[in-house]
């Protein structure tokens, strides 16, 4: 087995075992069931009165009972709880090693610290982007069985490419989570890292900046941000793709080259 | 013949505090070198630098002739280690632990997770999650995890810890075992003299981060003071005697240090002396600095 695959293994093991990867995906799978809810509730308001503030919710978050709209809950839902959903598996596979002091373990080994950070960034990837396939299948599922109306397949493949496109591109900013994991040993600076960034993602999108800010851009996508969406075009995607490539090369460069005192 | 650890000039700074400084170090092929100093004298920095974990601010360190540099570079596939407190990953099993390591180090050979976890004892545990063992049986792991490899250098940090007597026994007798009938040389710090007397063939003292002393093992006897201790019904009558016989004499408790060769060499005078000024001894006995009391003073502590 060469250097990657054996610290691939090791990091595929530690994500298999740890009690993170059933809560995230409960939590992801509460999006769906909280879609399916609303649209249930919007399809027949009045035997769904008696659900008070649930029902007004619904109607005030989401409007109608369509496919469309659905979709949209999804998606938005997406851009917002898989940026503190998958940073918090990013914070765990990268803070843990800090936390409980195993990073020492992994550093005076034959197999290269860089190539280690790798296979801990697939990992997160992976665990992410199996997140958002989660939303994607139990959302279609959900949509199929409350019976929602007004579906077409274009539609479908549209929403699929747009949930795919909001959790790349989520996933694609975690490895600023993993860098913030290591400067704090532990994961207290990313929790506060994803908190700071989704309330600036916000600020940036009010202040008609969204396209520019690498971290709205998920949200622009979504749907989240409303008419702020127009502004989006190739230069937010690529701003992404520059923000964790640059996210990368932090957390390579601070596992190689920083004192490692836990 | 190339040292397997060649450190020169090693400092680490952090800001205004000097945890290391001016470190040499020289560790022969098979010797068993223990480091030992008082908590927070700097053993664990120094032995952080060695591994590479963190960069020296001054000097630099060669492992097997090679630099251990930026990057996490350095000769690891010939080195185990065992940092400070013991840790594993509290979810895998003891095995599944060890497995990790194996990998991590290239081994193809399943076999050695097996017979490293007979060869510590860890064979009840070996399905058990690392999370539950006890602070010994992870010690025995972290031990297994540094043994895995067959390494030509063991660097420890304080092995003992945690083990219960039998286990501090067992791991002396290994560590001498692979330096004996393997060639393992073995770099362990403690700050215990009397925990790596019997094992080291080499001891350096570090004190408020530099290296104060260096000595073969079998020089430590000849370097702890020596003296006749002497007890009497009157005390005074027995120290003002001796005094002006010439002997060089202090009193600790309810007894007489008397120092020097000629005491040492022929305490029948001593008794001679006492008995003369009315003042015979009831008793007289050469005596020793402990190991502990030698450490301290080299170390400006008590006595």
């Amino acid at each position: 087995m060469n250097r990657f695959g054996a610290a691939l293994w090791g990091e595929a093991l530690k994500a298999r075992r740890t009690a993170l990867l059933g809560f995230s995906v409960l939590a992801i799978c509460l999006l769906p069931g909280v879609g399916g809810l609303f649209m249930i509730i919007l399809k027949d308001p009045a035997a769904a009165k008696g659900l008070g503030l649930i029902s007004t919710k619904a109607q005030l978050m989401a409007g109608v009972a369509d496919w469309p709209t659905y979709l949209g809950i999804l998606s938005q839902g997406l851009a917002v709880a898989g940026s503190l959903i998958f940073g918090l598996i990013t914070a765990w596979v990268f803070g843990r090693e800090f936390a409980e002091r195993t990073a020492k373990e992994l550093l005076a080994v034959p197999t290269p610290r860089s190539v280690i950070v790798a296979a801990k960034l697939i990992v997160t990837l992976t665990w992410a982007l199996a997140l958002t396939l989660i939303v994607i299948v139990l959302g279609f599922g959900v949509g199929w069985a409350v019976d929602i109306p007004g579906g077409s397949t274009e539609l479908a493949w549209s929403a699929v490419a747009n949930l795919l496109l909001v959790g790349a591109l989520t996933a694609l900013l975690m490895p600023w989570v993993a860098y913030l994991a290591g400067i704090g040993h532990g994961y207290l600076a990313p929790i506060g890292w994803m908190f700071l960034v989704l309330a600036l993602a916000q600020i940036m999108v009010v202040l008609g900046w969204g396209d520019l800010f690498p971290w709205s851009v998920p949200a622009l996508i979504s749907g989240a941000a409303g008419q702020s969406a127009a502004r989006l075009g190739w230069h937010s995607y690529l701003l992404v793709v520059l923000a964790g490539l640059a996210g990368v090369v932090a957390v390579v460069h601070w596992w190689r080259e920083a004192d490692q005192v836990r | 013949m190339t040292a397997v650890i060649h450190a020169v000039g090693l400092c680490k700074a952090y800001g205004s505090v000097k945890a290391v400084t001016d470190l040499d170090l020289n560790v022969e092929p098979g010797e068993i070198y223990a480091f030992l100093g008082l908590n927070g004298a700097g053993k664990t920095t120094t032995i952080r630098m060695l591994l590479g974990l963190i960069r020296p601010t001054i000097g630099s360190v060669m492992l097997f002739g090679e630099p251990v540099g930026s990057g996490g570079r350095g000769p690891w596939g010939r080195v185990g280690h065992l940092v400070e407190s013991p840790t594993a990953y509290a979810e895998l099993s003891v095995r599944e632990n060890l497995d990790v390591a194996r990998r991590l180090h290239g081994l193809r050979d399943r076999g050695v997770v097996d017979r490293i976890v007979a060869r510590m004892g860890l064979d009840p545990y070996a399905g058990r999650a690392a999370g539950t063992l006890s602070l010994g049986n992870l010690q025995r792991l972290g031990l297994a995890r540094a043994l895995l490899h067959s390494p030509e250098l063991l660097i420890l940090d304080e092995p003992a810890n945690g083990l219960d007597p039998a286990g501090v026994v067992e791991v002396r007798e290994l560590l001498a075992g692979l330096a004996r009938d393997e060639g393992v040389t073995v770099f362990m710090s403690s700050h215990i003299l009397a925990e790596v007397d019997r094992l080291a063939t080499r001891i350096g003292i570090i004190h408020q981060g530099r290296l104060i002393r260096e000595f073969a093992a079998g020089a430590l006897e000849s370097l702890r003071a020596r003296r006749l201790e002497v007890e009497a019904r009157d005390l005074d009558r027995a120290r003002i005697a001796l005094t002006e016989a010439g002997y060089a004499v202090t009193a600790h408790d309810a007894r007489l240090w008397v120092t020097g060769a000629e005491p040492l060499a022929a305490p029948d005078r001593v008794a001679t002396v006492l008995v003369n000024a009315g003042a015979p001894p009831t008793r007289l006995a050469p005596a020793q600095d402990d190991l502990e009391a030698h450490f301290l003073k080299l170390t400006g502590g008590h006595p």
